[in-house]
């Protein structure tokens, strides 16, 4: 990573040259390299963030390529992590990456996020999210939660001591609640957005600057070309983050998580 | 003439457009069948390129006149390093190509100006402002307004990002700033600095906008211009209408043909 590279973010008030070296010693894990890992895994090697865990454990699909921009044709079939690594080289050789080929559960998610500063949900169905905020939570790691469907989706964002998704939202919604991606169909652009704003968060997060989606979901609904943030208090009785939690590990959670395909991305 | 119909390898790479009820076959084939011409392939043209690809767009124009330079790369998730000091454009196609060989890319490695605007501009359907210039910002507005073409116009400086669609008629970009800034006023483009997504936030808006206007689905950005503030992560919408009084585009316009843009903004500026 030299000097040259990085030159329009140093010089850029809210970064710095103890910014940049603070997102060079930064790590951050992506789960799921799909619609919104692509981006987010693109714009967090791009803006010099040092180590990238990428966590997925899928192969690249012709139907992916609508949407998942870090893939080339010829990938199809290759793991995902495997791919996008690939691409990641290209835009800068210097970070490191972690690939991890696996499909995060219950008793390997604590050990998967471990290592890493922030972590940053690019996954498909509503189960794993719900997992991926009670990790987040109980490990006092930062989450960026982002979700899409058809043309537009959601991103906030949970610091520890903040409100979390289960402030929002409770529980997931019930399987045959939300329309599979694959029913309903999903525009790429619109997971740009979603996974762009995501990035954007993850790096405020990492560079101490600016307001966070803390308290605060982002909808965007890009057919409509609307935009929301409304915020949302932490909730006193959350069965995860208040002092009256039930929630206190992840053994709630079956093993293994609910079948892909189930929801977003 | 019918359209051909899809492969069964399109069909499977289009699956989660087909289903979806906005785009569905008829919408697929409106999007094989447009022609849309990408202007500045930086950082508000990488990812409009790339999502413009992945969604079957059929021919893509990409226009600029630079080469890949290393600081690029903090921001320009389209280039990379094997393609340092190559022509952006050509780069570019490279990657579009790889992502989807559908995609007829028509690479234009020259500077869009007056003396070419015209012509290049009238061989797409629509215009994605991805420049980095208040010069080319006149010029392409003006010129796509003359054409009849409409314009997504992007743009991004520091922290901070707009978004919007100039739809010949209904405003233009002399509508939204009837004055350039001051010559000097704003630095640079070299000399200011640049978050690495926020251009990827207006550039998929972008993106996501031109889709719209294809497949004729949607309520554009047209007459409102979407501001996003990184650092305080708000969004912000403000509307604006056809300036009557607009030189280009008002009542009684003065301006027929294109005139000297660096004239008119003092040379260059600008991000």
């Amino acid at each position: 990573m030299t000097d040259a590279r990085h030159h329009r973010q140093r010089i850029l008030a809210e970064v710095g040259e103890a910014g940049q070296r603070r997102l060079e010693r930064s790590s951050v894990a992506i789960v799921g390299v799909g619609g919104l890992g692509s981006p987010v895994a693109l714009y967090l090697a791009a803006a010099g963030v040092g180590r990238l865990g990428l966590i997925d454990d899928q192969p690249v699909e012709l139907s992916n390529l609508n949407r998942q921009i870090i893939f080339e044709e010829c990938d199809v079939g290759r793991p995902k992590v495997e791919a996008a690594a690939g691409r990641i080289r290209l835009l800068d050789p210097a970070i490191r990456l972690d690939e991890l080929a696996e499909n995060v559960r219950a008793s390997n998610i604590t050990g998967l996020l471990a290592e890493y500063d922030l972590v940053v949900d690019g996954t498909d169905a509503f189960e794993t999210k719900f997992l991926l905020n009670d990790a987040a939570v109980l490990l006092h790691k930062t989450l960026v939660h982002g979700a899409v469907l058809q043309w537009g989706g959601q991103v906030t964002t949970v610091v520890p001591g903040g409100p979390c998704l289960r402030c929002l939202f409770q529980e997931p919604p019930e399987p045959d609640q939300v329309p599979s991606c694959e029913e309903a169909g999903i525009i790429g652009a619109a997971t740009g957005v979603v996974g762009s704003v995501q990035a954007e968060e993850a790096l405020k997060v990492l560079l101490g600057v600016g307001e966070p989606l803390s308290g605060r979901i982002f909808q965007h609904d890009g057919l409509r070309g609307e935009t929301r943030i409304t915020a949302y208090p932490r909730d006193p009785d959350c069965p995860v983050c208040s002092s009256h939690r039930r929630i206190t590990d992840l053994s709630r959670y079956a093993d293994q998580v609910s079948p892909r395909g189930h929801v977003l991305v | 003439m019918p359209a051909p119909a899809f492969t069964p390898e399109q069909r499977q790479r289009y699956a989660r457009h087909l289903t979806l009820a906005e785009i569905g076959p008829a919408g697929q084939q409106r999007l094989r069948q447009s022609r849309v011409l990408i202007v500045g392939v930086g950082a508000l043209g990488s990812p409009v390129a790339l999502y413009l690809a992945a969604a079957g767009v059929g021919t893509m124009g990409l226009a600029d006149h630079d080469r890949v330079r290393l600081s690029n790369l903090q921001r320009q998730i389209v280039h990379s390093v094997d393609g340092l000091e190559q022509a952006k454009v050509e780069v570019a196609a490279r990657t579009v190509r790889a992502l989807n060989p559908d995609v007829t890319v028509e690479s234009i490695f020259a500077t869009v100006d007056e003396g070419n605007a015209m012509s290049l501009l009238g061989r797409y359907d629509v215009i994605v402002d991805g420049t980095d210039s208040f010069r080319a910002r006149y010029l392409l507005s003006d010129a796509a307004y003359l054409l009849g073409k409409p314009l997504v116009h992007g743009s991004i400086f520091r922290i901070e990002g707009q978004v919007t669609v100039f739809q010949p008629g209904r405003g233009c970009y002399r509508c939204l700033y009837p004055e350039p800034p001051p010559a000097g006023a704003i630095g640079e483009s070299e000399q200011v600095g640049v978050l690495a997504a926020l251009p990827g936030i207006i550039g998929t808006i972008q993106a996501a906008e031109t889709i719209k206007l294809i497949a004729q689905v949607g309520d554009g950005l047209i007459n409102r211009v979407l501001l996003h503030d990184a650092m305080a992560m708000t969004f912000q919408e403000v509307r604006y209408r056809r300036n009557r009084a607009c030189p280009l585009c008002g009542d009684r316009p003065s301006i027929r043909s294109l005139v000297d843009y660096g004239a008119f903004t003092g040379a260059e500026a600008v991000r």
